[in-house]
């Protein structure tokens, strides 16, 4: 009984976090989803400690783990656009295959290289002690 | 003035939680990548919506009750935010770098594919962000003119081939650095690839998952540059 409170108190924490951070979108006109403002400011309030991990954890996690089942009933609304898929098909195609491609490439080799460039110069800064 | 939930309503919940679990359960059983949970439990209600010849809009009340959880979803992100900011520290550079990179090809590549291909221009807002969570794509496609159920498609479609054949684009590049694969998954394929990243090791999954919510608030921030990039391209076709 005393998790189920836990849990649902989390849940309406992280709900009005969202609900807050939409409405001061909408105030100040910040060129970002509320969502994403939400996850910056619960970020913040995670480092400087004002919330801690516990305090979320039980909602978050749960969550999280089941976040794939939200996004079930938006791509059911796919069914509507079924004629935009059959009558740009092969472009449509053509746009996500390369679209994937070239940026699965870019990020690899980039985010590898930088890594070690990363590496090197803590190598350097640490060998002439 | 009366408001209720319909039974088609409660009938449309509890069958989309029950075609989940039974996905769900399908997929932790053989852990395959082409069991896509989102692609496969749309697919399965979809099917049962058109054999019974009921239209969408039956569906959609119950869709809008259960989105609802989406946006507390992924405030929640911040949590694994938090618990890798020791990574995102030491490699921000590395991070920040190749994820803003790669972010700006996934959106700028497929929206002037779209775009010389001559699809109509809401079409191509709605491509251009495909590489993010659907939560990110469907604000970003609103915001800018798209049309957010069109562009979660692209992510789902997206999210499903990057899981299909990431890994297998970065052996052919020889990409063996699990942070830079990690990274690789998350940018491109969002949730779906940071799935097939936690798939190959935990590293791969930590740096995937960091991934996703940058190129999340990447994609938000550079949408209206890119927006106006392409659109700068002349509509061929």
């Amino acid at each position: 009984m005393k998790e189920t409170w836990k849990f649902l108190w989390q849940m309406a924490f992280l709900m009005a976090l969202f609900l807050a951070s939409n409405w001061l979108v909408g105030f100040t006109g910040l060129p970002m989803p509320g969502n994403v403002l939400g996850i910056i400011v619960l970020f913040l309030l995670l480092l400087t400690g004002v919330v801690k991990e516990e305090h979320i954890s039980t909602a978050a996690n749960f969550l999280l783990k089941h976040m794939v089942f939200f996004f079930v009933p938006v791509a059911v609304g796919l069914m509507q656009w079924g004629g935009v898929f059959y009558d740009y098909g092969w472009i449509l195609l053509a746009a996500v295959v390369i679209g994937a491609i070239l940026p699965l490439l870019a990020v690899g080799l980039l985010g590898r290289a930088l890594r070690r460039r990363t590496r090197r110069k803590e190598e350097e800064s640490c060998s002439p002690m | 003035m009366q408001s209720y939930v319909s039974i088609s309503t409660v009938l449309c919940i509890l069958g989309t939680l029950l075609a989940y679990m039974a996905v769900r359960a399908l997929y932790l059983r053989y852990k395959h990548p082409l069991i896509n949970i989102v692609a496969l439990g749309a697919a399965i209600i979809i099917t049962v919506l058109v054999v019974c010849d009921i239209s969408y809009a039956v569906y959609e009340p119950a869709a809008k009750i259960m989105t609802v959880f989406i946006g507390p979803a992924t405030v929640a992100l911040a949590l694994p935010l938090y618990r890798y900011r020791q990574v995102l520290l030491r490699y921000v550079l590395a991070i920040l770098g190749s994820v803003c990179a790669g972010t700006f090809v996934a959106m700028f590549s497929a929206g002037l594919i779209a775009r010389l291909g001559g699809l109509p221009q809401e079409v191509v807002i709605s491509i251009i962000p495909k590489s993010v969570s659907i939560p990110f794509a469907i604000e970003i496609a609103g915001l800018y003119g798209g049309i957010p159920s069109l562009a979660a498609a692209f992510v789902v479609a997206t999210g499903t081939l990057g899981s299909l054949m990431g890994g297998w684009t970065l052996n052919l590049a020889g990409v063996k650095d699990p942070f830079a694969r990690g990274l690789s998954l998350g940018t491109v394929s969002h949730a779906q690839g940071t799935a097939a990243a936690l798939q190959e090791g935990e590293e791969q999954g930590a740096m995937a998952g960091l991934a996703l919510i940058l190129a999340g608030i990447i994609t938000a921030a550079i949408a209206p540059v890119v927006v106006w990039m392409v659109l700068r391209f002349p509509a061929v076709g």
